[in-house]
């Protein structure tokens, strides 16, 4: 096997960024140097995971690759080993993306920093952990990498440590992040005691068929373990300070890239190595976690009144969709939620650099203070506008086309399974998602339009290096939700297949014939897989419409009296340029900020009160909340496994 | 040739029928006509049918003042934009056995792109920069969160009803719907879809911003809300685009619950004698002039007669009304739907 052959794109991709981390240690004391050393490995790393999508995506091909060939022998994996199958290069390839936006912003929004070399090895170790984890073929691998992204992440929340509560929601994050890398740690153990190996594909071998008290337990640990890491309910407050407190491009790849490694885990959890997902408790499981993650952090959300919390909160919302579609065990549901994951890490990334660049420009994310951002920062209002258009499920956008694929998959699970819950799901979901517009109108309106403070009139547009990665997000939202069909054809549907394909994920590590040999006539076959949708939508045809009927509306209007604008031409009328403000002084008549829908919250007045109980902000409640789903989780692995 | 022909085909779509002129005309006046049965109620003589024509006009005759705090492109552009989705969705939904873009009508499709004309004035207002307009968005933004779970409810009910005779079990596509009413009998007949019905011509006056529901335009308190800061034919179009939202409303109520009428028509010209294009051309005439009383008929029940009989709601008001009464005829609805009935 030549050293250039695709089967070594793994090793390389998560080597090249351990190596950037160390050679920016070593010689990136100057800023060039470390810039063009950062941008070159996230970018080679990119480079090797697209060069992938050849094999594994549309060849089918599962790379199992044996560090130093220590194949297995005896029937015994020991060897360290990486596997790389549809969907592990699926998250692949988004995380990978996601630290190339990230480390392209960061050139200028961090310039004014200290330490810069440290926030870039951390960085870089930071998704060399994520990526780790995620090609990684045996559990306790996993498990390191796993504390490598926890550590690191831990580091960068609190990197700006001068910032009010930043040093406390890392404590936060360390604390119950060390719950779920411990529950994940214990969940290993347990496995090898049981099976005496620790290799992904041996242990989905020998666990499905051979489950007693021991394994139970440890699918309910790890099934927290990963919790923890994707930050859903209950242990969404986390994400919430982390998101406030670290900079943007740090907020981009928690909300885009550890919420995702923990879905990952997830997926890999129920799918494949128990093979748990037939049961209709586990689905249950999954799609009740994803809707109460999905309502419950929408409406913190919308009683949110800083920029970057708000956007934390409406992060875990998201990955409620993408974990209440992958629950329900159809190919149609974890197509879109995958797809909806994809698309969660672009808009996702989109708003939380738009804020860092509010932040960088203003030196606040306060929505009652801001107001009147779009005269002085036009670019980043449009790009702000395509995000929140994107996260909101406005056509054409690519959050639409995934949200309309989740609809139609929670509902046709309904109709199939004659479970009436399952509507409730849909319904959940549609509502939650006008909650999300709601919600960034309220920013919209609070940002970027509006009145400007008096302050911040010498606000000037981000630097091009900022806009660029900001763009860059914006065009991959709006072409992913124009070509849905490409992204399904060549991500989403080959990475279903490999969820639905224990077996071939097996045989491929450990030898054709393996899980047959084992599991006798139990082994996971591939299971054919059925894309049909029920509705129809094509976003090209529709834009094409809009377009014309746009372009004749706009014919007439100007060829009419449209145009005939009278502009400010020095102070010839008095007062006709002002806005109208009914006699009061305009400085006590700006609305925005947290009261904007005070209609809705009044109606909803007692949920917003305990909810406020609820989420004290004291790490106390949230360990013990971390501890109560433990013990939640065990025993409903008990009962129902 | 067929590619221009196409090409032709598709723009009269968009600019004659059921595109543009045809919004302008017919939303117009229903708008016209709501205002004249809502002053005849009140023992007033109202204002001629045709006066939202002569409004329009003398709208766009009009100067159109940019205020200096706003933002120029997204306070005159915003407008323009929701006006080119209304004709859109009124592209989208089928007039009896006709439907321009059969492709991409699907309810769920329908449901996002209505909050696009909604959106705009939302940005537009936003833009202007005006503490009314903040107040008016505020509200428009809650009575969109209202009337969406009543209307997502009728329209998942919808959809299973006629999946569940179609016999896929679910059915998302508007043409379909239309085209398996047209064969079977309207929608309406059926228990559960009464009490859909219902629930939709309650959706319809909040939808649109009408009397009792329109908190968000309030002229009494906050001077229009979120068009506090507009005037001349920006204004104009945003007042054409609340008539052609009317039209939209109305006949996506139609399409969903008295679809049989296309069969109605077509088995009226059979029993004529006609068939072949000309028959094609008829019915479609045909159409185009029930569907205009239907429009009409509902507008009066659903909009103008509660415009004259109610005081407007407080926000919070409305918030409570839909999502208790007319989601819970929306429930019942979905609940019998999903038991055949």
């Amino acid at each position: 096997m030549s050293i250039f052959s695709y089967q070594h794109f793994p090793v390389y991709a998560i080597m090249v960024l351990f190596l950037g981390a160390f050679l920016i240690a070593a010689i990136g004391r100057k800023a060039p140097v470390r810039h063009c050393l950062a941008v070159l490995a996230s970018g080679a790393s990119l480079a090797f995971m697209i060069a992938l999508i050849q094999p594994v995506m549309l060849g089918g091909e599962i790379i199992a690759y044996w560090m130093g060939n220590r194949v297995p022998a005896g029937g015994y994996a020991i060897g360290i080993a990486l596997e790389v199958d549809a969907l592990g290069l699926f998250f692949g390839l988004v995380v990978t993306l996601a630290l190339f936006a990230s480390v392209i912003y960061s050139i200028r929004y961090m310039a004014h920093d200290d330490n810069q070399e440290q926030y870039y090895i951390l960085l870089l170790v930071l998704i060399g952990g994520v990526l780790g984890l995620i090609l990684s073929g045996d559990m306790f691998n996993m498990y390191i990498m796993v504390e490598i992204m926890t550590i690191s992440a831990v580091a960068l929340t609190a990197f700006r440590h001068k910032v009010f509560g930043a040093l406390e929601a890392a404590f936060k994050y360390m604390v119950v992040g060390g719950i779920g890398s411990t529950c994940i740690l214990a969940g290993v153990i347990i496995l090898y005691a049981q099976a005496h190996t620790l290799n992904f594909a041996q242990l989905a071998a020998l666990i499905p068929g051979n489950l007693n008290t021991a394994t139970k337990v440890a699918f309910a640990l790890l099934f927290i373990g990963f919790s923890t890491k994707a930050f859903i309910v209950p242990f969404h407050p986390l994400a919430a300070d982390a998101h406030g407190a670290a900079p943007a491009s740090i907020s981009l790849l928690i909300s885009g890239v550890l919420t995702k490694s923990g879905v990952y885990g997830l997926i890999r959890l129920t799918y494949v190595l128990f093979q748990t997902m037939n049961l209709g408790t586990m689905q249950f499981w999954l799609v009740f976690i994803g809707s109460v993650s999905m309502f419950v952090c929408v409406t913190m959300a919308l009683a949110q009144h800083d920029f970057k919390r708000l956007l934390a909160f409406h992060s875990i919302s998201q990955i409620g969709y993408v974990l209440s579609a992958v629950g329900l065990c159809t190919a149609m549901g974890i197509s879109s939620g995958l797809y909806h994951a994809m698309n969660h890490t672009l808009f996702k990334g989109l708003l939380f650099l738009a804020a860092g660049a509010v932040l960088h420009e203003t030196g606040t994310t306060d929505l009652d203070k801001l107001g009147g951002l779009s005269k002085k920062m036009p670019h980043t209002t449009v790009l702000f506008l395509i995000g929140a258009a994107s996260i909101s499920g406005i056509p054409p956008f690519n959050g639409f086309a995934s949200k309309w694929m989740v609809y139609q998959a929670t509902y046709m699970k309904a109709v199939e399974s004659g479970n009436i819950g399952f509507l409730l799901v849909t319904i959940i979901a549609l509502v939650t998602s006008t909650l999300t517009l709601a919600s960034f109108v309220k920013v919209t309106q609070s940002v970027f339009f509006g009145q400007l403070p008096k302050e911040y009139e010498n606000v000037k547009e981000v630097p091009f290096g900022m806009r660029l990665a900001m763009g860059i997000l914006a065009l991959l939202c709006v072409l992913t939700g124009l070509f849905p069909g490409l992204v399904t054809t060549y991500l989403t549907e080959p990475a279903t297949r490999a969820v639905f394909n224990a077996g071939g994920y097996i045989n491929a590590m450990m030898g054709s014939g393996y899980a047959e040999s084992v599991m006798g006539a139990n082994a996971p076959a591939a299971q054919a897989v059925n894309f049909a949708e029920v509705g129809v939508w094509s976003p090209i045809s529709w834009l094409c419409i809009l377009m014309i009927a746009l372009l004749a509306i706009c014919i007439v209007a100007l060829s009419s009296k449209y145009d005939r604008v009278s502009e400010n031409q020095g102070a010839k009328v008095e007062g006709k340029y002002d806005l109208f403000f009914g006699g009061e002084r305009s400085v006590y008549s700006q609305v925005g900020g947290d009261d904007l829908f005070w209609g809705f919250k009044h109606n909803w007045r007692h949920y917003f009160g305990f909810m406020h109980e609820l989420h004290s902000g004291v790490v106390n409640d949230y360990a013990l909340w971390a501890v109560v789903a433990l013990a939640l989780a065990l025993l409903y692995a008990m009962i129902v496994l | 040739m067929s590619l221009v022909m196409d090409a032709i085909k598709y723009l009269v779509y968009i600019l004659v029928f059921p595109g543009f002129l045809f919004c302008f005309l017919s939303g117009l006046l229903l708008c016209g006509i709501d205002r004249k049965i809502v002053a005849r109620m009140q023992k007033r003589v109202g204002p001629p049918v045709l006066q939202p024509f002569y409004d329009f006009f003398k709208l766009c005759g009009k100067e159109t003042i940019v205020p200096a705090a706003a933002s120029r492109t997204t306070f005159l552009l915003a407008p323009l934009v929701g006006l080119a989705a209304l004709v859109v969705i009124q592209l989208f939904i089928p007039v009896f056995n006709f439907s321009a873009f059969s492709g991409v009508a699907d309810i769920i499709v329908i449901l996002y792109l209505l909050l696009i004309p909604a959106l705009s004035i939302i940005m537009g207002g936003a833009a202007s920069g005006s503490p009314y307009a903040g107040v008016g968005l505020s509200r428009e933004m809650v009575t969109i969160i209202s009337v969406e779970l009543p209307l997502v409810l009728v329209l998942l009910a919808v959809g299973k009803v006629v999946g569940n005779a179609m016999g896929t079990g679910l059915c998302f596509s508007l043409t379909q719907i239309v085209a398996w009413q047209a064969e079977h009998g309207s929608l309406i007949a059926t228990p559960s879809m009464i009490v859909a019905a219902i629930a939709m011509l309650m959706v319809i006056p909040g939808e649109t911003g009408n009397h009792p529901f329109d908190a968000a335009e309030a002229e009494t308190e906050i001077c229009e809300g979120m068009l506090a800061e507009y005037s001349g034919a920006p204004l104009g179009v945003y007042k054409l685009s609340h008539a052609v939202k009317m039209l939209t409303m109305t006949s996506l109520f139609v399409a969903l619950f008295l679809g049989g009428i296309g069969g109605g028509i077509d088995r009226m010209l059979l029993s004529w004698g006609l068939t072949g294009g000309a028959a094609g051309v008829i019915a479609v005439l045909i159409g185009i002039v029930v569907l205009f009383v239907l429009c009409a008929i509902i507008t009066i029940i659903s909009i103008s007669l509660i415009h004259a009989a109610t005081a407007r709601l407080r926000i919070e008001q409305i918030f409570k009304y839909y999502w208790t009464v007319v989601t819970g005829l929306a429930v019942i609805s979905l609940v019998l739907a999903w038991y055949g009935m």
